[in-house]
């Protein structure tokens, strides 16, 4: 079977073109999409100024149930942030090469998922206007914030991340900056001029490059489990029926990665297609992916089967409430979160044919992420509607508002996506460039295979 | 300059000069430096004591009173029929006073009646309007056409209102309420020869059956019982006081009880004297109680020879051994206490068998002792102003009355069934005098808006209080927000108008000078004491409180007193048709409705079914289970009078061959909170056809119930499904 | 256990064998604590702002059917799962063993209202008026809380303020009885007596050592300082 591999022929100048295609001016569908998105972000920022100006009201949110889609929402966002680690900074620290091409796209991603979940908290504050009082800065009355408070750890952790995925998303750039400066003239020269800070290519720069990289990569990824670890504490450390259990951070960490690879698994298909990438992005990379997301899914499924395993054997009998209602309520929802989340990947991500099938894995990996959506809510929602106290037991089914603000979230974040597509190079090219200048022709029996397996670092 | 003083002034600089933008600081420094007038120091609250006249009980109250404004409404701990305590009630009557839509002044009618299309008026123009009328009856010479209504007053307020009507030459005065005990009344009349009503020593029985009688909700006193239901259950180191309650629906005053006997409507005198039967049978009653009263157990046992516990079981559809038990508790069991209340004397033979209950007390010995009933201290009261009510009907009908004036609301607490509704319409002018727009005002002529309760001076005589005099008083506690009078005056000034014999039958200057003179009488200050002091005195406590005094004379059985004799029942509606009894009972919240425009009444859950803002029918789920009703359901309710629409509330705690409904709702006005809400349930009662004359049988209607939708728009403080749910937090 | 700081630890005995469920606790506080007036849309949607509840359960079936009646406010926990989780120590224990509320400083994350069990906490979802001259009625000793704010019981803690003044001018403690929560106050079967639990002799701390106390959800180990007893006696179910 032969695989598409880049040619060797292929020139410097012409890999340079082909990846920083992104970068030419933008056609008119690009404006389409932009506006669309845009028009979309308004309106989210209509529905949430509409519940600042008026009141809290318009929520679907109640006693007990008081929190709703603005948290599943913070949850899903953290948890799709752990793309860009996961599949950079874990692949980069394995050294598995076929990263290259996506680590771009996933430590954009990482930065945009993270600020928009950051931004959540703050929009399901009851008075958002005075949100500063969680930031812990002097005052004259020596008011400082709770840091008992789970949701400070959740402003900490979720802070560090942001900067450290910053930093990691910009470091890697650095280089490709510096292409982009030499080959662009106007205002683009002065940014990426500004932004490549005179990187020049010489060979101290490229090991203190490679030092810090590789640093970064290390300190990520701590970060990153510690960050949806607190995520996952905001409710295990409550003593609400249904949250308060010791396998949350885990579990949780691993919902994330679940769903940060299906979401890089999408948007690997989406910018292979919009910016011709078929070269670059192949079915060898949905293949690793694929087995990736495929032991990914299995863990998760080996985690929820812990906790409600734990519980039914338990039968804590508001605990198996909870559970019994959410079943009974939520049933669509919870079968599809099953099917999405562990029946289908499982099942299907088994075939080769079927991870390097684009399409396939297109429709798999948005189904996981549809499924981790409904996971989050199914562990928020049906939880505080059946609490300890049957007889102030409610419901809760979101408004047009939060449904906005959601709605204005995914295309947000679609919208600096496409914004990032458009003035930053999408596709890791130094790291691929390296790759191609690594590349040895490692003799076969009586050919020459060209092998993608060189070796990293400085000793060779 | 204090420190404090500069640092409040300081302050309050500062915080002017940040507010002057929006509006001028002189406007909030002033408060602070010149102090305000009458004695009120900004931050500090007075209390002034006062009674309320919400329902007949006649509370104490203490009203806390915050820079000339009523900010709470607390029970006042001297007066010995509420000791402290208030009722939800009680507390509301606030917002009585600061209600939005109260009618501000005098109006007159201009649109057609009912259209709610009023004039603003001056009240010199609406008093020479009413006394115009009034005196074209006199120039008739038909000044019997002049009719009062009003509900049961007592003390000055009845005193004046029946002189206003004697000195008009009119013998109209018609005191009708719906829940008035004047079946108490009678029933005692008959049974002990004293019309007086009973004082239960709850406190200290230890067996308490209560056959309808809901003393934790309205009956008599509810605040007063309740309290003394505490000491019963918990009040005594090593008794524990038992209840148990006889009623086909489980009312609240039912849910505090350890048994709960859901009897057949209509059969709970056969219960009692089924119960009577055995104690005698069995020679467990108190010899020297019959004796007492005169009555012989063998005599007595063979007059009540149809009430043998097979007989008895059948008719109320209990189990034997449980009448039996009860039966025996109750006689083995001293001091108990046997009382009957609305849910049995509205039944067709209701007289009779509040009788029955009464036989049960002189069986177990419960007359004049501890723990048992004794005559009350309170006022002689209408005995049937049922019949006087019938009979005004009758004259409206015949338009024989000319002016009508109404102070309460009766067109919302009478049954339509009594034909009052239409036989008001046929009245030429018709005056009332409500605070609110309620439904009576709505069809008024005229409308001279009373004081608010706590705008108002009055004397407030409790029907319960354990012996002695009590007479409660009202003061003013604030200054009246509107331009209203107080209906006593309003009366006086009518009289002085007319001028001639009315304005000689009341010399006084002003209601608050004629109730000065009763409480006067009723003090007889000793020498040398100046009236004014005491007067200062009584309303600092709130009223005259002489609790130790005459114990008066004792229940006894008069030797004329038949032995009870409860007929068969009767219901209105045949059994095929209207299947279902139907139960109305007053709201815990709003009692006949008149608490319902009162917002906190309104929000306030009903205890029983959690219901908010709303009416609704409660019914047996294995009954709704039959007919297919879901909670919450849209269903018609139709009596051979009409059909209502309300939401169905599955009720576990009634028979399933009964619905209940609650009065209170389903005004035509009243306010923003009340208007249009929910259902008013007396619509739907018929009177049964008892050969005897009318009775104000209100429970002896039956039912159907159909299922009309989903939409029955039912909002419930408690989790329907939760509410079973109590093993959870192991209640 | 914390060392006590303060000479009282306000507490609260519910007896439910007393307890009738009339609802006079339920708008005494309402009216002391300018609670505001809810509709039945607000109800309807699980916002009713009542601080102080009485639940209703049914157990059996008719006609051996029961209706119990369980008042329930703020449990003023000793160790309060809804403390901690205030990122802005809106939510705080005080030296008297009350759970504080500081409106003034909550920023709504309404985290708190999840971590309580009791479910007791109510959220200012909407923006609350009185119309005139209902306003008149609003008491001046507490704040009218604005939207976006948690608010919840406070064992009426500008009658505990007063009387620890008064206490103080005089050089004294707070005597036993000396103040009590609008709903004790009004309660007309005595069920609901508040007091000082750190005073032995107080009748809370006696009604506390009876054999039928029990405290609500007490396996969750939050400690509440309302404890109730049981409805006891010959029950006929």
């Amino acid at each position: 079977m032969s695989e598409p591999t880049l040619s060797a022929a292929k020139s410097a100048v012409r890999m340079n073109d082909a990846m920083l295609s992104s970068l030419r001016p933008p056609t008119l569908r690009w404006y389409l999409l932009a506006f669309f998105l845009g028009g979309v972000v308004a309106w989210g920022l209509y529905a949430f100024g509409y519940m600042v100006s008026t009141d809290m009201s318009c929520t679907g949110l109640d006693r007990p149930v008081m929190w709703g889609v603005y948290i599943v929402n913070f949850v899903f966002w953290i948890g799709l942030s752990h793309s860009g680690t996961m599949v950079s900074a874990i692949l980069r620290l394995s050294r598995a090469n076929w990263r290259r091409p996506i680590l771009r796209a996933a430590e954009a991603m990482t930065v945009f998922t993270v600020t928009i979940g950051g931004l959540f908290p703050l929009i399901h504050l009851g008075r958002n206007w005075v949100f500063f009082y969680l930031i812990p800065y002097p005052n004259q009355r020596g008011l400082w914030p709770n840091f008992r408070s789970a949701l400070l750890w959740d402003a900490t952790a979720i802070f560090t991340y942001i900067i450290g995925s910053s930093l990691f998303l910009y470091l890697g750039m650095l280089p490709d900056l510096a292409v982009a400066r030499d080959r662009c003239a106007g205002w683009r020269r002065t940014l990426y001029g500004a932004l490549a800070m005179g990187w020049r290519g010489t060979a101290r720069e490229w090991l203190i490059f490679q030092k810090a990289s590789t640093l970064m990569a290390a300190l990520i990824i701590p970060v990153a489990v510690s960050v949806h670890s607190i995520v996952a504490w905001d409710f295990a450390v409550t003593v609400v029926p249904g949250w308060h259990s010791t396998i949350f951070p885990p579990y949780f960490v691993i919902g994330a990665i679940l769903s940060g690879v299906a979401a890089v698994i999408t948007l690997m298909a989406i910018i292979r297609k919009a910016f011709h990438l078929e070269e670059f992005l192949t079915p060898l990379h949905f293949d690793n992916m694929g087995k990736l997301l495929l032991v990914i899914a299995l863990l998760w499924s080996y985690a929820y089967f812990v906790e409600v395993q734990t519980t039914w054997y338990a039968h804590e009998p508001i605990e198996w409430e909870v559970f019994s209602f959410m079943a009974g309520r939520y049933t669509p929802a919870l079968v599809l979160m099953l099917v999405g989340n562990s029946l289908l990947p499982l099942t299907l991500l088994c075939f080769r044919r079927i991870r390097r099938s684009v399409g396939a894995m297109l429709v798999i990996s948005l189904l996981v992420n549809v499924a981790m959506f409904i996971e989050r809510y199914l562990i928020i929602v049906p939880s505080l509607s059946h609490k300890n106290m049957p007889f102030v037991w409610g419901t809760y089914s979101p408004s047009w508002v939060e449904l906005s603000v959601t709605a204005g979230a995914f295309a947000g974040f679609a919208l600096m996506y496409t914004f990032f597509a458009k003035c930053f190079p999408m596709v890791a090219l130094t790291d691929v460039r390296e790759l191609e200048a690594r590349k040895v022709l490692v003799p076969f029996a009586r050919a020459e295979l060209p092998s993608i397996a060189g070796k990293e670092g400085g000793d060779d | 300059m204090k420190r404090r003083t500069f640092l409040q002034l300081g302050g309050m600089t500062a915080a002017g000069a940040w507010l002057s933008g929006c509006r001028s600081a002189n406007e909030r420094l002033i408060p602070y430096l010149v102090s305000p007038d009458e004695g009120v120091t900004p931050g500090r609250a007075e209390y002034y004591a006062s009674a309320c006249r919400f329902c007949p009980a006649g509370c104490g109250i203490l009203v806390r009173v915050s820079e000339g404004r009523a900010k709470k409404i607390e029970g006042n701990p001297a007066h010995p029929v509420n000791r402290g305590k208030l009722c939800a009630r009680g507390q509301a009557i606030l917002q009585e006073l600061y209600h939005p839509d109260r009618v501000p002044q005098p109006l007159k009618r201009t649109g057609p009646r009912g259209s709610g299309k009023f004039t603003p008026i001056s009240w010199g123009e609406g008093l020479s309007l009413l006394a115009g009328r009034l005196s074209a009856l006199q120039r008739e010479r038909s000044t019997e056409r002049l009719a009062l209504m009003t509900t049961q007053l007592r003390g000055t307020l009845a005193e004046l209102a029946d002189r206003f009507v004697a000195a008009f030459g009119s013998p109209h005065h018609i005191r009708f309420d719906l829940l008035a005990p004047d079946w108490l009344r009678a029933a005692n009349r008959r049974s002990f020869g004293q019309a007086s009503l009973p004082w239960y020593d709850i406190a200290e029985t230890r067996y308490l059956l209560s056959f309808g009688a809901d003393f934790l909700e309205y009956h008599l006193s509810p605040v007063h019982y309740g309290f003394a239901f505490g000491r019963m259950r918990q009040g005594r180191d090593t008794v524990r006081g038992h209840f148990t309650y006889v009623g086909g629906r489980m009312s609240l005053t039912a849910a505090s009880a350890d048994r709960w006997m859901p009897v057949r409507p209509g059969s709970e005198g056969a219960l009692a004297l089924g119960m009577a039967r055995l104690i005698l049978t069995e020679s467990l009653y108190d010899a020297a109680s019959m004796a007492a009263s005169g009555l012989w157990p063998e005599r007595l046992a063979a007059g009540l020879e149809a009430y043998d516990l097979p007989q008895v079981a059948q008719l109320t559809g209990l189990p034997q051994q449980v009448i039996a038990e009860v039966a025996r508790e109750f006689a083995t069991t001293p001091p108990s206490l046997a009382m009957a209340g609305e849910m049995v004397a509205f039944q067709d033979n209701g007289p009779e068998a509040v009788r029955a209950v009464q036989l049960l007390n002189v069986l177990a010995g419960n007359l004049n002792r501890p723990g048992g009933v004794f005559p009350g201290g309170s006022v002689a009261g209408p005995e049937n102003s049922f019949a006087d009510l019938l009979a005004f009907v009758e004259r409206m009908r015949g338009d024989r009355i000319g002016v009508a004036l109404i102070h309460g609301d009766p067109l919302h607490t009478i049954p339509p069934v009594t034909g009052f509704p239409e036989a008001l319409a046929r009245v030429p002018f018709v005056v009332s005098f409500s605070p609110l727009l309620d439904d009576t005002a709505l069809q008024a002529d005229l409308i001279l808006p009373d004081h608010a309760a706590l705008e108002s001076w009055g004397d407030v005589i409790p029907p319960v209080a354990p012996r002695g005099t009590v007479i409660g008083l009202m003061q003013p506690v604030v200054t009246p927000l509107h331009d209203t009078r107080q209906f006593p005056e309003v009366l006086m000034a009518t009289a002085r108008e007319l001028g001639g014999g009315m304005a000689a039958a009341f010399p006084q200057q002003s209601y608050l000078e004629m109730l000065k003179e009763a409480m006067k009488k009723e003090v007889h200050p000793a020498g040398g004491i100046d009236f004014e002091t005491v007067w200062v005195d009584l309303l600092r406590q709130g009223g005259l409180f002489k609790t130790e005094g005459k114990g008066g004379k004792g229940y006894r059985w008069t030797a004329e007193a038949p032995v009870p004799a409860p007929a068969e029942p009767r219901f209105a509606g045949d059994d095929k048709r209207f299947p279902l009894h139907l139960q109305i009972y007053p709201s815990t919240a709003f009692y006949d409705g008149r608490g319902a425009p009162l917002p906190w009444l309104q929000q306030l859950p009903d205890p029983m079914t959690t219901v908010v803002w709303d009416s609704w029918v409660e019914i047996n789920p294995a009954t709704a289970a039959g007919l297919g009703i879901g909670f919450g359901d849209l269903v018609e309710v139709t009596s051979p009078r009409g059909s209502l629409h309300l939401p169905a509330v599955l009720y576990p705690g009634i028979r399933p061959d009964m619905v209940a409904i609650p009065m209170g709702q389903g005004h035509r006005g009243m306010g923003r909170y009340a208007e249009g809400r929910g259902v008013n349930p007396l619509a739907l009662l018929a009177l049964a056809d008892n050969g005897t004359g009318p009775l104000p049988a209100w429970n002896a209607t039956r039912v159907r119930v159909a299922r009309i939708s989903k939409e029955g728009n039912l909002v419930t403080a408690g989790n329907p499904e939760g509410s079973y749910r109590g093993e959870l937090i192991e209640i | 256990m914390e060392k006590q700081t303060s000479p009282y630890r306000w507490g609260m005995v519910v007896d439910l064998d007393r307890c009738t469920g009339c609802g006079a606790c339920v708008v005494a506080c309402q009216a002391e604590n300018n609670v505001a007036i809810c509709g039945k849309k607000e109800i309807a949607e699980g916002r009713n702002m009542h601080w102080l509840r009485i639940e209703r359960f049914w157990v059996g079936e008719y006609p051996n059917v029961r209706a119990r009646f369980l008042p329930v406010l703020c449990q003023h926990c000793r160790d309060a799962p809804c403390e901690p989780v205030c990122p802005v120590y809106a939510s705080y224990h005080n030296p008297d063993g009350l759970n504080g509320q500081v409106y003034n400083r909550c920023v709504g994350t309404r985290y708190c209202g999840n971590n309580c069990p009791y479910a007791v906490r109510v959220f200012n979802f909407y923006s609350h008026q009185w119309p005139k001259p209902l306003d008149n009625q609003l008491s001046p000793d507490i704040t009218v809380r604005p939207r976006g704010v948690m608010e919840k019981c406070t064992f009426c803690v500008q009658r505990i303020r007063r009387a620890k003044e008064d206490a103080s001018g005089e050089g004294r403690l707070v005597r036993d009885g000396e103040v009590q929560p609008a709903c004790a106050q009004t309660c007309p079967a005595e069920a609901l007596v508040f007091g000082n639990l750190a005073d032995p002799r107080s009748r809370v701390a006696r009604l506390v050592r009876s054999p039928r106390r029990f405290r609500l959800l007490e396996h969750l180990g939050t400690h509440p300082s309302v404890y109730y007893l049981k409805g006891g006696g010959r029950e006929h179910v």
